[in-house]
């Protein structure tokens, strides 16, 4: 599935299943494109001028200092903000004119499930289903199967009928992925998924997301400042500091002095000593 | 034939009534809670009391236009929440004494006597007519049904409603049907706890749920199944010792949740620590 050199993305066209279940208008072309994207918080610009695609089957992660944009960025993409300029195609629409929109996985970047709520792991990943199927509809055979391919592929099958509070922080990251994953996504956005969880967490994390990118072609991007458990798996990196100052595979970013298998506290400080192409 | 204490027709008219309610109010109550949106169902009530106002001022069926205003007020609030424009808090307050103030000023206009007043703010099931718990079962049939068919969309919702916007879900609407919901909720139980207390009913059995259940199912189901038995034992403890219904259920529904929690507490204290899975 890598390709550190960029020559074997996979395209949707490849893909039987993707292909019957996409719309003619966003089945080609990147998964994502951002052009000259900006925004601005009470005239504080937060991104200015970003410019990236993401193509169809790729695994990015968006890396950046604190404060460059990341998650403004992130929910730009999502929709649930608005650009101040620029333009963004998601799966070939601008977000919210997307029409399948259960297309697009989302795991934010705080914790969603409150201390008392009082449902099952289950319950909580079915909710990821909903929007594919319909809200008002009954599940079908298919639908449990989506339910129970989430569940084993973040390896929680064994605690789905317990309730979500009893698991710890590390789990409960895993069942939100779980939940994104089973509206069988066709782009999956990830905002610090693993920040704070321990390593054995990280590293059922990574072969989750792993096993979604080979074995549903999925496209997924990543923001987090732990790369270490995925770096080998990334695709491209984009590091992100209100504008995109690397583009490039995981191998091309080392050789500018970044590890990416570094403490996650380190990385940050790393990628503040990058420069700004044309900076200097 | 049934057994005391609802042999007499009225009392079995106001155990059809109470029961029906007991059973759909807890059910919303539920997304409510989760919601944080305790006492919204108060709100309504309270915008309700100056439907039922408008409706003696104008010599109309007063339930008919309580929930007009009702739906109106909530449908207004869940608005001014969701654009930011009022604090979920600030937007209750204004219906909450907007609703009062309009409601005691219509009622006086009308000539509404104290009697009459006080049946819509404590209710008044044991004096329901046929008509009466007709309307109340129908609305209640409505509520259940909704729920029913909606009821994981709401729960989505209530998850996580950036995901869910994320994701396609209707969510403005979804949040605009829970809301109308709570009222219809609140107008189908003014005849049985009164608009005062009618966030009791839609409340207290979902905190009592909660403290058992496991899943969210349950949660709804244990939180209709104590709505149920605290109008039971509210209508019992009404004719036995000659108390006002509407109160009586609500304060069995308070005991309860503290029964409960106590039973809870002596259970798990000792082992909870245990029962914690943590990695």
């Amino acid at each position: 599935m890598k390709s550190i050199n960029g020559s074997t993305h996979r395209r949707v066209t490849d893909i039987p299943n993707a292909q019957a279940s996409n719309t003619m208008n966003s089945t080609t072309g990147p998964a994502l494109v951002a052009n000259y994207l900006s925004f601005s918080f009470d005239a504080t610009p937060v991104l200015d001028n970003v410019n990236f695609t993401v193509n169809r089957g790729e695994f990015v992660a968006l890396v950046g200092p604190n404060g460059s944009g990341k998650s403004t960025l992130i929910r730009i993409l999502v929709g649930l903000l608005r650009a101040s300029s620029g333009t963004v195609e998601v799966l070939g629409c601008e977000p919210r004119m997307l029409r399948e929109r259960w297309r697009i996985g989302y795991v934010p970047q705080r914790p969603a499930l409150t201390g008392d709520l009082p449902a099952t792991v289950e319950e909580v990943i079915q909710a990821g289903r909903l929007a594919r199927r319909g809200w008002w509809k009954t599940f079908r055979q298919a639908d449990h199967d989506a339910v129970d391919h989430a569940l084993a592929a973040v390896a929680l099958t064994d605690l789905r009928k317990r309730p979500v509070t009893q698991l710890s922080g590390g789990e409960q990251q895993r069942v939100m992925i779980a939940k994104a994953l089973a509206g069988e996504p066709d782009l999956l956005v990830l905002d610090e998924p693993i920040a704070g969880v321990d390593k054995e967490a990280q590293r059922q994390f990574r072969d989750s997301v792993v096993h979604l990118v080979a074995h549903h072609q999925a496209t997924v991007l990543l923001v987090s400042h732990e790369l270490g458990a995925v770096a080998a798996d990334l695709d491209r990196v984009i590091v992100l500091k209100r504008s995109v100052i690397f583009d490039g595979t995981p191998a091309e970013l080392t050789s500018r002095g970044v590890s990416l298998g570094i403490h996650h506290d380190d990385l940050p400080l790393w990628l503040e000593d990058l420069e700004v192409p044309g900076a200097t | 034939m049934m057994p005391w204490p609802f042999e007499l027709d009225f009392m079995q008219r106001a155990l059809i009534a109470g029961l029906a309610i007991g059973i759909a109010a807890p059910l919303v109550g539920t997304f409510l809670v989760q919601r944080r949106m305790a006492l919204f169902g108060d709100g309504i009530g309270h915008a309700a009391f100056a439907g039922v106002g408008a409706g003696l001022l104008l010599d109309v069926w007063p339930t008919w236009t309580a929930l007009a205003v009702a739906v109106g007020g909530a449908l207004i609030v869940e608005w001014l929440r969701s654009h930011g424009r009022a604090t979920s808090d600030l937007a209750l307050a204004l219906l909450f004494y907007s609703g009062l103030a309009l409601g005691s000023i219509l009622l006086a206009k009308s000539g509404s006597s104290s009697i009459g007043r006080d049946q819509y703010l404590f209710g008044s099931v044991l004096t329901a007519n046929a008509n009466d718990v007709r309307t109340v079962v129908l609305l209640a049939i409505t509520i259940v049904l909704i729920v029913a068919v909606a009821a994981r969309a709401l729960f989505a919702v209530v998850l996580d409603e950036e995901t869910a916007r994320v994701n396609g879900l209707p969510v403005d609407r979804l949040n605009l049907l829970l809301a109308a919901l709570t009222a219809v909720t609140v107008v189908a139980a003014i005849d049985v706890v009164g608009t005062l207390l009618v966030a009791a009913l839609m409340v207290l059995p979902v905190a009592t749920s909660r403290l058992l259940a496991t899943s969210f199912r349950r949660t709804l189901l244990l939180a209709s199944v104590g709505g149920a038995v605290s109008v039971i034992a509210g209508l019992s403890a009404s004719r036995g010792f000659d108390l006002a219904p509407g109160g009586s259920i609500v304060l069995f529904a308070v005991a309860l949740f503290v029964v409960v929690s106590l039973v809870r507490g002596v259970r798990t204290a000792p082992a909870s620590n245990e029962h914690t899975h943590q990695h």
